[in-house]
């Protein structure tokens, strides 16, 4: 271990070098070696496939990732792990451990949700896996005390998080990303969720990670037959955040619902895409987005909705609103409708634009300054979107960190 | 500076403000005093609106002569926020839609603005249960996001709730009386009359814009004034505002046109 940090040339950047490192030091975990110098491969092949376009002068790019100060071979990644489970097969355990812990289930939820083979960034995340947590709800179990993962994300990470739910199995999931500012931090991580028949997920992202924190995030699904999806996510913290989160509602009555929001202050990117696919008859999504920048801050939200051929039947939705607090911030909406089916419903709408001054206007009568008029119209702004994360204490949490956002903000 | 006892009551004098280089104030000048209510009537277009938004600050019309002053103190330099915590309150007669932030959050943190550190928080629910009983509200509303979806009838009421909220010294009106059915316009009128009062309100002093005279068969004006394009061309006791009823705004819009022919 000691050997490792002292070896600059192995334990920096991304290389197969620094890849026999890891495996050297910690075995290969879950992942087999040969998938991962595999995936480092395919890394290394593919292009860059979401760089940003359009004449803006976008301050972070994937294209332009520099990563040859990260340390994937650095400490190992712990997830602190809150889970009340009882005693009825159910399992939360670090990812890494799983396949010894659960090798069946292991097996037969890995990979159902995730395809890397086309995948950059992906791949690189399933490389150097190391640390994450492996979810395991059992046929009909029911866990009614929300799992909270919890990390701490500096140096290099690249945490992969596999949950599963058996038949009409039901669970709540929060994940929380935090980091400090020891410099280099750059996280890429995988998510995969697999839902059987009947089963009921929520699931919550909440990023707020260290302001100089660089987070590539892929997230996954695959729904069976009557399964609902209630996904969402806070992109909140990290100076570049970029999260890619597709969902197939690949068997009948399937159902999502997906929530995201960020907001961009100071000079953060935020880098946000959604997909649903209705790849089966009757299958339902509603996506709801609230962005905002203010600062220099930008983002984008790219939201895309498929209906394929057989989907008879679908329903999908999807809102996104942006909402611009500075001269400087830009955040670009595309949301996008693919759709091959005939019979269906699909309803998309998107809004950009600033708060108006009506509002500002009503709120100084009733005596607030322009400023806390500001603050309280956006953070309203983002209350739907807050409204659909499960339990209060974390919809306080985010309510928190944003105002701490605006807070942060009055004071630069 | 000697010592000098500040004059109680809001006073316009002269003033005159336009819109987009429109001007529409052409010189006003009244005087509301604590515990008064004075109407202010005139048919659409007369400038009503415009005093209103004149006196608490919007930003899309520009003062551009005459005073206003709160208590003796010149207000016109100041923003809203100013103007409200100087005790100066706005009941719009189109409020807007802030989605996102309740009822209660909203009046709570106005409550907080305009009188800082006054009401603990069991307190302030008390008193907000009891007014939103008052105005025959459900205290649903209160977790409803302020004017979003509402009714025309919803929105006023959520003024008159903010009225009795925050207490302020004076208060205009604008056309609160629109929309609203008999039993809405008899608690205004029962808001405006426990605010008025010095034994249990504020003493708040109160300008009542309207277009009808309806309203003021629910609140007892105290003085009733007339404006027309810009300026007040009558002045007189609730009689006025019978006369209103009977003959409209052409008799006197006629006598103002021969007053200067």
């Amino acid at each position: 271990m000691a050997s490792l940090s002292e070896s600059p040339s192995a334990a920096h950047g991304i290389s197969k070098a620094s890849l026999d490192a890891l495996i050297a030091a910690r075995g290969e975990g879950a992942i087999p070696a040969q998938m991962r110098y595999d995936a480092l491969a395919r890394f290394e092949e593919l292009p860059v496939r979401q760089a940003l376009k359009g004449g803006r002068d976008w301050k972070h790019d994937l294209a332009k990732l520099d990563l040859s100060a990260t340390r994937p071979a650095g400490e190992p990644l712990v997830a602190t792990i809150a889970a009340d489970l009882g005693a009825r097969g159910a399992l939360v355990t670090p990812f890494d451990s799983a396949r010894t812990a659960q090798a069946g289930a292991f097996t037969a939820l890995f990979g159902r949700a995730v395809d890397t083979r086309d995948d950059k960034f992906a791949s690189l995340a399933l490389a150097f896996q190391q640390g994450g947590a492996f979810v395991w709800i059992p046929e009909g179990v029911q866990i009614e005390e929300p799992i909270r993962i919890s990390y701490a994300l500096t140096g290099g990470r690249f945490p992969y998080t596999l949950i599963g739910l058996g038949r009409g199995a039901s669970a709540t999931v929060v994940e929380h990303f935090a980091g400090d500012a020891s410099g280099a931090n750059f996280a890429c991580g995988i998510c995969e969720l697999v839902l059987g028949e009947g089963a009921t997920l929520h699931y919550a992202v909440d990023q707020r990670t260290d302001a100089s924190a660089k987070t590539i995030f892929t997230r996954r699904a695959a729904l069976g037959r009557n399964a609902n999806l209630f996904f969402a996510t806070a992109e909140l913290g990290a100076e570049h955040a970029v999260e890619r989160v597709r969902i197939n509602a690949a068997e009948p009555g399937s159902s999502t619902e997906v929530t995201g929001f960020f907001f961009a202050a100071g000079d953060q990117h935020v880098d946000l895409a959604s997909e649903v696919i209705h790849a089966a008859a009757a299958t339902r999504s509603q996506t709801l987005i609230r962005s905002a920048g203010t600062d220099r801050g930008q983002g984008r939200y790219y939201g895309n909705i498929k209906i394929l051929p057989n989907a008879h039947g679908a329903d999908a939705r999807l809102r996104d609103d942006a909402l611009l607090l500075s001269e400087k911030a830009h955040v670009d909406s595309v949301p996008a409708l693919e759709i091959a089916a005939n019979d269906v419903k699909a309803y998309h709408g998107a809004t950009v634009g600033a708060i108006s001054a009506d509002e500002i206007f009503y709120a100084q009568t009733r005596g607030l300054s322009r400023s806390e008029a500001e603050r309280m119209i956006a953070l309203g702004f983002f209350e739907p979107a807050i409204a659909r994360f499960p339990t209060e204490a974390l919809r306080e949490e985010l309510r928190h960190a944003l105002e701490a956002k605006f807070h942060a903000t009055a004071e630069t | 500076m000697g010592e000098r006892v500040a004059e109680s009551g809001l006073r316009i004098a002269g003033l005159r403000a336009s819109v987009e280089g429109k001007e529409i104030l052409k010189g006003i000048d009244l005087f509301v005093e604590r515990g008064s209510v004075h109407a202010l009537m005139g048919p659409n277009g007369s400038g009503k609106s415009t005093l209103a938004f004149s006196l608490t600050g919007h930003p899309s019309y520009q003062v551009t002569a005459g005073t206003v002053t709160l208590d003796g103190e010149d207000i016109l330099a100041l923003p809203p926020d100013k103007r409200a915590k100087a005790g100066l309150f706005l009941s719009f007669q189109y409020p807007a839609a802030i989605p996102g932030v309740s009822v209660a959050n909203f009046i709570r943190t106005a409550r907080q603005s305009v009188r800082p550190d006054d009401l603990p928080p069991a307190k302030f629910r008390k008193m907000i249960y009891e007014k939103v009983d008052e105005l025959d509200m459900d205290t649903a509303f209160l977790s409803r996001y302020v004017n979003d979806g509402f009714s025309g009838g919803e929105k006023k009421r959520l003024e008159m709730l903010q009225l009795a909220m925050l207490a302020p010294k004076y208060a205009v009106l604008d056309e609160t009386d629109s929309g609203l059915d008999v039993d809405a316009l008899k608690s205004v009128g029962a808001t405006v009359g426990t605010l008025r009062s010095s034994e249990e309100g504020e003493h708040t002093g109160f300008l009542i814009i309207t277009h009808y005279p309806r309203i003021l068969q629910y609140i007892t004006a105290d003085r009733v004034h007339i404006m027309i394009d810009g300026r007040i061309v009558a002045e007189g006791g609730p009689e006025l505002a019978d006369a209103i009823e009977r003959e409209g705004y052409d008799k006197i819009r006629e006598e103002v046109a021969g007053g200067v022919a």
